[in-house]
């Protein structure tokens, strides 16, 4: 089944576009760094992932939010049965993602398969992969499929793409044109060549999310507005970070503004890329209200219009998420 | 008082039996779990093992050793199962097939880390199973040399082993000069180490066993029966002879207390087809009496079935 017109794929079925709400587009539920679940100082007790997640479900509920995506993919912690006791728990609707990437987070399946020589996984295998996680259902390993996965989503190295990276791109590419349902990527070293993979792949722009654009690296080469000339999503995924490698808070206000005034209010995006539970990694400790309760009130302080900030929280995720 | 790891609790080595050195209950590269081609129900993976385990203890079996490593599919819970009920002692491993098989949260860990991970499955246990890991695999990745990360592995086995008297277990003896190297620089004995696949059909070649052999270290054939002679060999076939012969020269060159075989058959393949036909049990249908039709005699086989594993899996401390 591909995503019917004005529909989302949720963890509990589709879900008219309409009933979305706040979309939180680029979120982590559960985050694993593959080969953690095996690591003897790491215990992963799935009461006190549930625990902490439906609060942060709630929190994010209590202030407005309605549907959070997790955007990790399929191979980095994603619980889909958790996810729907989540989603039936809190009300929230939850979008789970298929997709994988970058290379170095790869299992040994896809790098060095058992051939002579190891190649590499192809697009075309990748493509088969996600597209099968939209259409079938989304795999709990050697168990079973359930639901249907909402977004491909995939990432290049930070160091540049790889071409196992770009053979993943062009899968997810594959997919989002295969099924209807939205690609998600974050780039590597150079936003616009990155996109420049997946919309080579003839996916409409409109259909491709470019995250991490509020990273100072991203914004002094152009590439937020550059991306949405482009006609592609703009998604300012790292709201509340403050970092080396990312904006301020008020430095992204200005950005949304800049873009906002340049005419692409509908093409941007926001998002905390908050770890709801990290294992293996420190994750990112904020919660999912954070754009809400926190960065809404920096954007109306600048002057962005209410009806631009619903725009920016609800109506664009909503294109993105239903648009066939 | 000699002591070896099983899944379900330690054994003396006199237990041990008859060993199958290398060998798999089901193995499948990182990530093959994502890949529905490749799923079996309970149902099926039940139905392709337990005859085979069942056989293997009719023709006088003892144990199976496992060589799968963490990332693989290594699954304790379902070997304590099969050895409750088949009667086979299975021993599991820690470490990694070779760094090509560890995923991220592992290829990204320091050899101290690493050392605690195979520390803690052999003495504290493997995730929450409470069995304790009877050897450490470790290995070269694909490509023929030792990566940065098969090194650190290689480290941090030697430092487990020498820290628990756990043996190690490689696949491929290919680049050996490097691991012995690493081995000698943390004072590990090379008695400790099995350096296996050197009968393999695309290694042998380039595998120095005798100067292995020379070091100190103990040697693997451990892929008899994979036969270019099979309707469906993999790459690493090697004719049935070629093997046979390789081995019996070796052993004839006076190095029997050092030498070790096994089939690394699968009994149910996780993420590859398998090979149709090849069996754990090939030791007993094909090998052994192979072995005595060139002229072994029954204390030559039980050396190196019975004697060799104990004395190499028996933790040394």
């Amino acid at each position: 089944m591909s995503v019917e017109s004005k529909t989302v794929n949720t963890v509990l079925g589709p879900v008219p576009a309409d009933d979305l709400g706040v979309v939180s587009v680029h979120e982590a539920l559960l985050s694993v760094v593959p080969g953690a679940e095996h690591a003897f100082d790491i215990t992963i007790d799935r009461a006190d992932v549930f625990g902490t997640l439906a609060a942060k479900l709630k929190d994010f509920r209590a202030h407005g939010g309605g549907t959070l995506v997790d955007s990790t993919g399929m191979f980095h912690g994603r619980d889909v049965p958790l996810y729907e006791a989540l989603s039936r728990t809190t009300g929230v609707h939850i979008v789970a993602s298929t997709g994988q990437g970058p290379e170095e987070m790869l299992g040994g399946y896809f790098l060095t398969p058992q051939t002579n020589p190891p190649t590499p996984w192809p697009a075309e295998k990748f493509a088969g992969l996600f597209t099968d996680e939209v259409t079938q259902g989304m795999v709990v390993p050697r168990v079973e499929r359930r639901g249907a996965a909402g977004l491909v989503a995939t990432t290049a190295t930070r160091t540049g793409m790889t071409p196992t990276d770009e053979s993943l791109f062009r899968g997810a590419a594959r997919t989002a044109l295969a099924t209807g349902v939205p690609v998600s990527i974050r780039y590597g070293s150079d936003a616009v060549h990155d996109l420049g993979v997946v919309l080579d792949e003839k996916v409409p722009a409109h259909r491709v999310v470019v995250g991490g654009l509020d990273r100072r690296d991203a914004v002094a080469a152009g590439a937020p507005l550059e991306t949405a000339r482009r006609g592609a999503c703009v998604a300012l995924d790292h709201v509340g970070t403050e970092d080396e490698a990312h904006l301020t808070d008020d430095e992204r206000v200005a950005l949304v503004a800049e873009l906002v005034a340049a005419g692409f209010g509908n093409r941007v995006l926001l998002s905390c890329g908050a770890t709801g539970v990290a294992k293996g990694h420190a994750g990112h400790d904020l919660p999912y209200s954070y754009v809400l309760t926190t960065f809404v009130p920096l954007l109306k302080a600048r002057g962005v219009s209410d009806a631009d900030i619903r725009r920016m929280l609800v109506d664009n995720p909503r294109d993105l998420l239903s648009a066939p | 008082m000699s002591r070896v790891n099983t899944v379900l609790g330690p054994i003396p080595a006199e237990e041990l039996g008859l060993v199958a050195i290398h060998e798999h209950i089901g193995y499948g590269m990182p990530g093959s779990e994502l890949d529905t081609q490749w799923w079996k129900s309970p149902e099926r993976r039940y139905e392709e093992t337990v005859p085979k385990l069942r056989q293997f203890h009719e023709h006088g079996g003892g144990t199976f050793v496992d060589a799968t490593g963490i990332c693989n599919g290594r699954d304790v819970d379902h070997y304590k199962s099969l050895s409750a009920k088949t009667g086979v002692h299975i021993v599991a491993c820690t470490g990694f097939v070779g760094g090509d098989t560890a995923l991220p949260h592992f290829a990204r860990a320091s050899v101290d880390y690493l050392t605690r991970q195979f520390v803690h499955e052999i003495t504290v246990g493997i995730g929450d199973t409470k069995s304790l890991a009877g050897v450490i695999k470790v290995g070269v990745s694909r490509g023929g040399r030792m990566t940065d990360l098969d090194k650190r592995i290689y480290r941090a086995a030697a430092r487990a082993a020498l820290g628990t008297g756990a043996p190690i277990l490689t696949h491929l003896a290919i680049d050996a000069e490097n691991a012995i190297a690493i081995f000698a620089e943390e004072g590990l004995p090379l008695d400790r180490v099995l350096f296996g696949h050197v009968d393999d059909g695309v290694n042998a070649d380039k595998t120095r066993d005798v100067w292995i052999a020379e070091q100190g270290g103990r040697i693997g054939f451990d892929t008899f029966g994979y036969e270019t002679e099979l309707p469906d060999p993999p790459f690493w076939a090697r004719p049935r002879k070629e093997r046979l012969d390789h081995f019996l020269r070796f052993v004839g060159g006076g190095r029997l207390h050092q030498v070790l075989a096994s089939a690394d058959a699968n009994c149910s393949p996780l993420g590859w087809p398998g090979v149709k036909g090849h069996t754990v049990n090939y030791i007993f249908d094909d090998l052994i009496p192979d072995l005595r039709d060139a002229g072994l005699d029954e204390a030559a086989i039980k050396t190196i079935f019975v004697d060799n594993p104990a004395g190499f899996l028996t933790l040394q401390k």
